[in-house]
């Protein structure tokens, strides 16, 4: 057995024993030489507005289904003769133009449901639109592929669905400190230390114990890889602005993490959508513009891919309120920096081909976006998270 | 009857029992202490918060035939939003101060199994009295009440379940997660069945209507038999299964008895479910049977994060200035009562414990009830600066964990218990060595900060 294989091993057994932390800084350093990549997850929660997102501002039908909430040519910036991104996407407009973005449209999936809970776990879980799932796709990831739950980390106080596996869950934290000072502290300490091998056998109480130590040991992991770098990039002063500086912080350190997860709410515009959007897809547009300079100024954009949805797109019609009501099929945004297909990786939707609700028919099922990242980005079996085979695409 | 037994039990149908109220009934034998639980348990007690000015608005507009304007209605949700915080409280301090135990502890079992959501406070406060009122009734009833639920109707979609268009959604789900289990009816019975629950509705004050216009009149074929089904036909027919008792059994069995199933034990529970289907009647049985008593079933399931907190509650009572902060914990520790993941609900178990969710259990009791503080002083010191540490932290994280503690209540019910004597009745499993050996190294405080120490461990993670 070689060295590689030997460190490999004792990896997997990591995850089922307490071993030494001196066994797992030689981990590190081998997996570290390898190619690492990793992907965050931007989810724009509350169902963004897809059309009013990327434009296709030379289509009569968006104006007349949009009398007063169509963007017109000076409130978007033009990629094409046909379509335009929303003005206050200029950031991103910026990382398109150097070949960064690839926008996915008509993402969905059969039988849309237009229920914001619903429609979140199916793309979280990526289920069937009839069938219930208790665990998330990254989460069957972390399953059959995590090391330890730090594999995946949600940059906020608690985890999504989308984080949770049958058997592992991924770790959520805004703040390794905080993390940390909750995890120590001289009485846990030396709980820990009187812990004796009864405990690890397979009863729940052992199982306890066992999550107990995981637990110190991946907080106190993640606080001193990352307490060393600080991020000097400006992020917008926002609660996702904030999220992205961690990811970035987090991804600069080198942490031992394969997905991160962050998440960017208020999209629910049934209200006077117009500036409420405009505010938030800036927010949006900002935070992923300084994260990627953040990243290339640390070498580590090669290796990063960044997947943003959300859980559905809008009605095509605007409603009397001046907003958009819930709908279906939306786009799909793959950033990074060596993309296969870049800019528009499909056609605009079809506004004249509508379904009975007045929504758009879905192409592309998201989780054929999935399954595209699962293989050829991280390089898993994408079957075997998703349960299911779907023909993937040819984005990266 | 023994007091590791009567703790085990309270443990299982409640969250635990006090000292002094173990004293009361340790003489008793195990039949008259089943049978006064379940006795305490004939009434119910409907749980609610006051929701008059949403009624108020919907029966005028019912009276009047208007529709509801957006204006309205976002008020609506608005105050829905906030009632909506105030019923998860309430649910809580019920949990936590019930004379109904068994009542109550089958309503959150049941509320995992018919596993439900809304944003109208109206239909969920319904929904939440419907799961209460026949948590120990016949399942029969259940099911068709649960069925004709204006919430339970929006959220599995049988309010779109029509003639011309059936919506499978509510008929899938019946047999899959709240009657037979994955596996016992094929995708033809889901689609005959779907058609048996066309029109199925509900008015706006959330009570059934059931729209003759949209059913389907014309004959179904289910499970082998045809006719011109109701609804109510389908849930006699899934109910004639043996499967459908014994998948209830054994999710009875798992959440009051043990994680892992012993057959023997469910086919017993079967055979007296499927009788007649009388949840009290199998709850009896099942309280009454030895095995339930053995030692391999006794403080070795994972406590939910609604059993830890009720628990921790009964036995320091505490109160959040800030009513979100009791949500914000739920969701810290992974269970939001009112909000489940989706109608398959939470997976429990092994499931509720994951590096945030045992960490955060590990410090919350200190946290909450003791400004953070575990006393770690060795045997024969004085700590002098516990005091002191106590202060910094009210000053540091006060308002991130702004609780009145009520240590009197304690201090009364464990009057007769030295501290020596303290384990068994705030643990659900003797301390492992390790960790005894450990306590036995430290200064000996008092009960109060003895109370702590022992929530700190793993061991009061289980029950």
């Amino acid at each position: 057995m070689d060295r590689r294989k030997f460190l490999k091993q004792s990896s997997l057994a990591s995850s089922l024993f307490f071993v030494p932390s001196f066994v797992r800084a030689f981990e590190e350093v081998a997996s570290s030489k390898l190619g690492y990549k990793r992907l965050v997850i931007i989810q724009l929660s509350g169902g963004n507005d897809g059309l009013n997102t990327v434009v296709p501002y030379r289509n009569d039908l968006y104006y007349k289904a949009r009398p007063n909430l169509g963007l017109s040519q000076n409130e978007i910036i033009k990629l094409n003769d046909n379509v335009g991104l929303n003005i206050n996407l200029a950031p991103l407009k910026r990382l398109y133009d150097k070949g960064y973005v690839s926008i996915i449209n008509n993402v969905g999936y059969p039988n849309p449901i237009r229920s914001h809970f619903r429609s979140m776990d199916i793309w979280q879980t990526a289920s069937d639109s009839n069938q219930y799932s208790q665990s998330g796709w990254i989460g069957r990831y972390l399953d059959n592929y995590g090391k330890q739950s730090h594999s995946a980390i949600e940059i906020d106080d608690s985890l999504s669905l989308a984080m949770k596996g049958e058997s592992m869950n991924a770790i959520a934290t805004k703040d390794a400190k905080t993390m940390y000072n909750l995890s120590k502290g001289p009485y846990l300490k030396n709980i820990n230390k009187h812990l004796a091998d009864e405990h690890l056998s397979e009863h729940n109480l052992g199982y306890l114990y066992k999550s107990m130590i995981a637990a110190e040991s991946s907080a106190k992991y993640i606080y001193e890889t990352t307490r060393t770098v600080v991020s000097k990039k400006e992020y917008p002063n926002t609660k996702f602005g904030k999220q992205m500086k961690t990811t970035a912080q987090f991804i600069n350190s080198h942490l031992d993490t394969k997905v991160f997860y962050t998440s960017l709410d208020g999209f629910d515009t049934h209200v006077n959508q117009k500036g409420a959007q405009k505010k938030l897809l800036q927010t949006y547009a900002e935070s992923v513009e300084a994260f990627v300079e953040d990243l290339k100024a640390n070498n580590t954009f090669k290796d990063t891919l960044i997947l943003t949805f959300s859980e559905f797109g809008r009605r095509v019609n605007q409603n009397a309120s001046v907003g958009t009501d819930h709908g279906t099929a939306n786009n799909v945004f793959i950033i990074g920096e060596n993309l296969k297909t870049q800019g528009l990786y499909n056609n605009m939707p079809n506004l004249g081909d509508l379904d009975d609700n007045g929504d758009l028919k879905f192409e592309i099922d998201f989780r054929a976006i999935y399954a595209t990242v699962l293989d050829k980005w991280l390089e898993v079996d994408d079957k075997k998270v998703l349960n299911k085979s779907f023909s993937q695409l040819n984005f990266i | 009857m023994k007091e590791k037994h009567i703790q085990h039990l309270y443990r299982r149908i409640g969250f635990g029992i006090l000292p002094s109220t173990l004293q009361k009934v340790a003489t008793k034998s195990k039949k008259h202490n089943v049978n006064d639980l379940i006795k305490a348990s004939k009434t119910y007690t409907i749980l609610e918060v006051d929701i008059s000015e949403i009624k108020d608005v919907f029966g005028g507009m019912m009276m009047s035939g208007t529709k509801i304007d957006n204006e309205t209605r976002r008020k609506l949700q608005k105050i829905s939003r906030k009632k909506q915080v105030e019923l998860n409280v309430s649910w809580i301090n019920r949990l936590a101060s019930t004379s109904e135990l068994l009542r109550e502890k089958m309503t959150l079992f049941w509320a995992n199994h018919f596993v439900c959501k809304d944003n109208s406070i109206v239909y969920i406060q319904n929904f939440n009295n419907t799961l209460r009122t026949h948590a120990l009734g016949n399942f029969r009833d259940f099911v068709n009440a649960i069925s004709k639920e204006a919430a339970m109707t929006k959220y599995l979609n049988t309010k779109q379940n029509r003639k011309q268009k059936p919506n499978e959604n509510f008929a899938r789900e019946l047999m899959e997660l709240f009657t037979l289990g994955e596996g016992h009816y094929t995708e033809d019975d889901i689609k005959e069945s779907a058609r048996a629950f066309t029109g199925y509705s509900h008015n706006l004050k959330g009570e059934f209507v059931f729209k003759k216009r949209q059913h389907d009149y014309t004959d179904k074929t289910f499970f082998g038999n045809t006719g011109n089904f109701t609804g109510e036909d389908i849930i006699d027919i899934i109910l004639k299964e043996r499967q459908c008792a014994k998948y209830i059994c054994t999710k009875v069995y798992r959440y009051f008895v043990n994680d892992q199933v012993d057959d023997g034990h469910v086919n017993a529970m079967t055979d007296v479910f499927y009788k007649d289907y009388n949840i009290e009647k199998l709850m009896q049985f099942v309280l009454m049977s030895d095995w339930f008593y053995d030692d391999k079933n006794i403080g070795t399931k994972i406590k939910s994060p609604i059993e830890f907190l009720v628990g921790l509650k009964q036995t320091v009572p505490v109160t959040f200035k800030n009513k979100k902060q009791v949500i914000q914990i739920q969701r810290l520790l992974g269970q939001t009562l009112l909000d489940p993941p989706n109608v398959a609900g939470w997976k429990g178990g092994r499931n509720w414990i994951d590096s945030n969710t045992i960490v955060l259990r590990l410090k919350l009791p200190s946290l909450l009830l003791n400004n953070a503080y575990i006393s770690n002083v060795k045997e024969g010191k004085q700590d002098a600066i516990m005091t002191q540490k106590k202060e910094q932290f009210k000053k540091k994280y006060g308002k991130r964990f702004n609780t009145q503690t009520n240590w009197n209540h304690f201090e009364k019910h464990f009057k007769n218990v030295a501290l020596q004597d303290m384990d068994p009745h705030i643990l659900a499993q003797p301390v492992t060595k390790d960790a005894k050996a450990y306590l036995q190294s430290l200064a000996k405080l008092s009960k109060h900060e003895y109370c702590i120490q022992l929530m700190s461990l793993p061991e009061y993670q289980m029950c």
